[in-house]
C-alpha cells in the first residue's frame, strides 16, 4: 500500500505519464479521427480492424486516454497533497532557531562583528531587512538570538495553485464530457424553434448576410428573439464570434444556407432572327408568367435545380444546396400551345439547350432563346445551440494557472536568517542566504543587506 | 513612407547588426555588442512601423497569411532577444538570432508567399485573434531564444559560458511557458469557445499546442524537482522549440486535410 502510493506521488510517474500522454497525442494527429469505416479501410486496409479495436480512431476519447488523464489528475493529487502540509508549516510555523554554522555552510552567508551589545545590534539589522520587506521572526535562548527574516513567502505555493488549476480544467472537461449538449438550428426568417428541455423559445426575425466587394462573406446576422410563452423577452443580433447567451444556453452563428422550395427566377428571352429581341420576366418555381403580350408568349419553369449535374441514368439532379452551377427546367408557350422546353443555365447563358416541345420535330431548331438571368432564394440562418456546464470550470482553472505561473516563477521567496551572539559588549552577527529562485538578484540584495550592517556605526 | 520602405529598412538593418554582431564575436569588443543591440533595435523600430502601417491599410491584425505570420514571428524573436539581452546580456547569441530573423523574413519576402491583405472570414473577425496570435507567438519566440541558447550550450567548451547559457535558457521557458500556456492554450480556448461554443476540440493544431506544452513541462519538472541541469536540459528545450515549430509550420503543411479553422 505504501509502496503504490509512494509510486502514485512521485515526479517519475508524473514524467512517464507526461511522455506516454504527448506520444499517444502525436498519434491522434497521425490517424485521421472519427471518419467512417470505409475511409479507414481504403486508407489502412486489413489493419483498419485493429485500429478501431483499439480505439484509435476515436483516441482522445478512448478508455485508455482517459485512464491515462486519470492517473494523470491522481498522481498531481497524493503528489501536491503529500508536500503540502510541510509547506504549510513552513509559511506559518517555521523553525526560527538556527546554527551560526549551519548559516556558514549556505551560498549566501556573511559575518559581521559589530562594536555594539546585542540589542542595538539586533534592532539595526531588524530595521534593515524591514526596510527592504522582509517579515520578520526572532526567537533567544541563553546569550544567543536567532532571527529569520523572509519576504513573498507564497511564492513557494505557486506550484500548487497551477496543480490545483490543472485539476480544476480535466474536473470541467469531464463534466463537459458527461453533461453538455449541443443541437444544430436551422432557422427560416419568422420562424420559431423551442429548445428542448427548456422553457424559452427562439423566432428568427431578420437573417443577413453581408459581402465583401470581391463576393465573399464578410458576415452573417441573426436578428434573434427570444420567447417565453407568447412573452417577448429579449432581442438580440447574433453574429459569428457574438453568441447569445441565455440560461445556460449559447446561441452561435455558425453558418448558412439557401431555401430552394420556391425561388423566384428571371428568365430573359432572345430571338436569333432579331438581335434587337429582349425581353425579361420574374418568375416562382412552379409558375407561369407573361412575356410578351404583342406574341401572346409565356413562360413557366417547371424546375429549379442550385447546382445542376447530370446524375444516375442521365437524371439532372443537384450536387449540393450550393448554387454553384444554378439550372431551370423552362416551358413557353403561345398562347395555350406549348411551343418550346429545356434547361437553362445561368453560369453558361449561351448554351442553347432549347427544343421543340412538339415530340415529333424535335430536333427542328427555334427561334427562340430562353436565359436564366438571375435567381432569388431566401437564406436560412445556420445556428448552433449549446449548453455546457464544464466551462465554468475551465476558465477558474486557467486562472488558477496563470496565477500559479505567477507566483512560481515571479514571486520568489527569499530567506535571510540570522544568529546574533554578544561576548563582552560586541556582537557576532552571522548572516546565511536562501533562495529557490532569482538566485542573482538575491545575492546583490543580501550582499547590500551585509554591507550596510557592516557600515553601521 | 510606405510600408514596403520601412520593411526593406528594416531587413537593412537587420542585415547590418548581424554583421556587427559577427564582427563582436570574433573580436569579442563589448562596444560592438551595444552598436549591435542598437542597430537591431533600430531594425525592429522599422518593422514595428511596417506592421502598424499594415495594420492600418488592411483594417486587421498584421498575422492573417503566412507572409504576415512570418514576418510577425520575426519580429516577436528579435524582441525577445533584446528583452534578455537587456537582462542577461547575451550578445553571443545576438548573431545566430539575427540570422534566424532574417532567414524567416527572406522566407515570408519569397514569391511563393502571398501578401496581399485578404478580407478576413467572419471566424477571425474578434479581438481575440490580436491576443490568441501576438502573445502566443511571443512565448514562441522566447522558446526560439531558449533554442539557441541551448544550441549554444550543447556546442560551448568554457565552463563559464555553459553555466550562462544554461540560465539564460531557463530564464526563457520562465518567460515563454506561461505567455505560450495563456495564449496558445487559454485565450484559444476562450476564442473557441465564443466563435464554435467549444473550447476544446481535439484538432490537430490544438494537440500540438499540447503536446509542445507538455514538452516544456517536462522541462520544469526535471529541472526543478530532479535536478536536471545543463545537457538534458538543453536537449528538452530543442525538443520543445521543435514541436512549437511544428505547431506553427508542420500542423498546416503536413497534416493538412485534417485541419480547417475557418
Ligand atoms: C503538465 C502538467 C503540469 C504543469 C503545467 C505543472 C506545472 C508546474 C509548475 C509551474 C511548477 C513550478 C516550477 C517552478 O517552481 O519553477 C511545478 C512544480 C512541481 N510540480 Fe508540476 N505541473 C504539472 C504536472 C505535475 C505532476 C503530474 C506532478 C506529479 C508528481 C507534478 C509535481 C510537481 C512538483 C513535485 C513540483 C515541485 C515544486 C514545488 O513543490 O513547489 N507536476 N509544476
Amino acid at each position: 500500500m505504501k509502496r503504490i502510493f509512494k509510486f502514485l506521488s512521485s515526479i517519475k510517474l508524473a514524467i512517464i505519464l507526461l511522455i506516454i500522454l504527448a506520444a499517444a497525442s502525436i498519434l491522434g494527429t497521425l490517424i485521421p479521427q472519427g471518419r467512417s469505416l470505409e475511409e479507414y479501410t481504403a486508407r489502412y486496409g486489413m489493419l483498419s480492424g485493429a485500429l478501431i479495436k483499439l480505439q484509435l480512431t476515436t483516441l482522445y476519447h478512448s478508455v485508455w486516454y482517459l485512464a491515462l488523464l486519470f492517473f494523470f489528475a491522481l498522481n498531481i493529487i497524493v503528489c501536491t497533497l503529500t508536500r503540502l502540509s510541510a509547506k504549510l508549516n513552513r509559511a506559518s510555523r517555521p523553525k526560527v532557531e538556527s546554527e551560526a554554522k549551519a548559516l556558514q555552510a549556505l551560498k549566501n552567508k556573511d559575518r559581521i562583528k559589530r562594536n555594539a551589545p546585542l540589542q542595538a545590534a539586533q534592532a539595526e539589522t531588524v530595521a534593515r531587512l524591514k526596510a527592504s520587506r522582509y517579515k520578520i521572526r526572532t526567537s533567544a535562548a541563553g546569550n544567543r538570538v536567532s532571527l529569520l527574516a523572509r519576504k513573498r513567502i507564497a511564492g513557494i505555493f505557486g506550484s500548487d495553485v497551477v496543480h490545483v488549476g490543472l485539476l480544476v480544467i480535466l474536473s470541467g472537461g469531464v463534466i463537459s464530457g458527461l453533461t453538455s449538449v449541443r443541437q444544430n438550428l436551422e432557422m427560416r426568417e419568422g420562424q420559431v424553434v423551442s429548445i428542448p428541455a427548456t422553457d424559452f423559445s427562439l423566432r428568427l426575425d431578420k437573417f443577413t448576410t453581408l459581402y465583401y466587394p470581391d463576393g465573399s462573406v464578410k458576415t452573417w446576422i441573426s436578428d434573434l428573439t427570444v420567447l417565453e410563452g407568447d412573452r417577448t423577452v429579449l432581442t438580440r443580433k447574433v453574429e459569428v464570434n457574438r453568441p447569445l447567451n441565455y440560461k445556460g444556453f449559447n446561441f452561435y452563428q455558425t453558418s448558412y444556407g439557401y431555401n430552394w422550395d420556391s425561388p423566384a427566377v428571371e428568365i430573359g428571352a432572345k430571338k436569333k432572327s432579331d438581335p434587337a429581341y429582349a425581353k425579361k420576366v420574374k418568375v416562382k418555381v412552379g409558375e407561369r408568367a407573361l412575356l410578351d403580350d404583342k406574341d401572346q408568349l409565356t413562360v413557366s419553369v417547371v424546375r429549379f435545380l442550385p447546382d445542376f449535374v447530370l446524375g444516375e441514368g442521365n437524371q439532372p439532379e443537384t450536387r449540393s444546396l450550393q448554387p454553384n452551377n444554378p439550372a431551370a427546367l423552362v416551358e413557353g408557350f403561345r398562347g395555350g400551345e406549348k411551343i418550346i422546353t429545356g434547361w437553362v443555365f445561368a453560369n453558361y447563358p449561351d448554351w442553347d439547350q432549347m427544343h421543340s416541345a412538339n415530340a415529333k420535330d424535335k430536333a427542328a431548331p427555334t427561334d427562340l432563346v430562353f436565359q436564366l438571368k438571375s435567381f432569388e432564394a431566401g437564406q436560412f440562418s445556420v445556428l448552433e445551440a449549446a449548453k455546457d456546464p464544464g466551462v465554468p470550470l475551465i476558465w477558474i482553472g486557467c486562472v488558477l494557472v496563470m496565477a500559479g505561473f505567477g507566483l512560481a516563477f515571479y514571486w520568489p521567496t527569499w530567506e535571510i536568517k540570522a544568529v546574533f551572539e554578544e561576548t563582552l559588549g560586541k556582537t557576532d552577527i552571522v548572516l546565511g542566504g536562501l533562495a529557490a529562485k532569482s538566485r542573482e538578484s538575491f545575492a546583490v540584495e543580501f550582499e547590500a543587506v551585509a554591507a550596510d550592517l557592516r557600515r553601521s556605526k | 513612407m510606405s510600408e514596403s520602405t520601412l520593411f526593406g529598412l528594416a531587413f537593412i538593418l537587420f542585415c547590418l547588426a548581424a554583421l556587427v554582431y559577427l564582427a563582436f564575436q570574433f573580436s569579442k569588443k563589448s562596444s560592438l555588442a551595444n552598436v549591435g543591440f542598437w542597430i537591431a533595435a533600430a531594425g525592429l523600430t522599422s518593422h514595428t512601423a511596417a506592421l502598424i502601417f499594415r495594420t492600418i491599410s488592411s483594417g486587421h491584425a498584421p498575422f492573417t497569411n503566412m507572409f504576415e505570420s512570418m514576418s510577425f514571428l520575426a519580429w516577436a524573436i528579435l524582441l525577445a532577444f533584446l528583452i534578455i539581452d537587456r537582462k542577461y546580456k547575451i550578445p553571443r547569441i545576438g548573431a545566430y538570432i539575427l540570422l534566424i530573423v532574417i532567414g524567416i523574413v527572406a522566407l515570408a519576402s519569397t514569391p511563393l508567399m502571398p501578401k496581399e491583405a485578404t478580407p478576413l472570414v467572419p471566424a477571425l473577425q474578434s479581438y481575440w485573434l490580436w491576443l490568441h496570435v501576438s502573445v502566443t507567438m511571443l512565448g514562441e519566440a522566447f522558446f526560439a531564444v531558449a533554442f539557441i541558447a541551448s544550441i549554444m550550450y550543447l556546442t560551448a567548451k568554457e565552463p563559464e559560458k555553459k553555466d550562462k547559457m544554461d540560465s539564460v535558457g531557463y530564464r526563457c521557458v520562465a518567460v515563454g511557458f506561461p505567455l505560450f500556456t495563456l495564449g496558445g492554450l487559454i485565450f484559444g480556448m476562450v476564442w473557441a469557445y465564443k466563435a464554435w461554443g467549444t473550447y476544446w476540440s481535439w484538432d490537430p493544431k490544438e494537440v500540438w499546442s499540447l503536446i509542445t506544452w507538455i514538452v516544456f513541462a517536462l522541462y520544469l519538472h526535471t529541472r526543478i524537482v530532479m535536478g536536471w541541469k545543463g545537457k538534458r536540459s538543453a536537449i528538452i528545450a530543442l525538443i520543445g522549440f521543435l514541436a512549437a515549430l511544428f505547431t506553427y509550420f508542420g500542423v498546416n503543411y503536413l497534416l493538412a486535410g485534417l485541419h480547417s479553422y475557418a
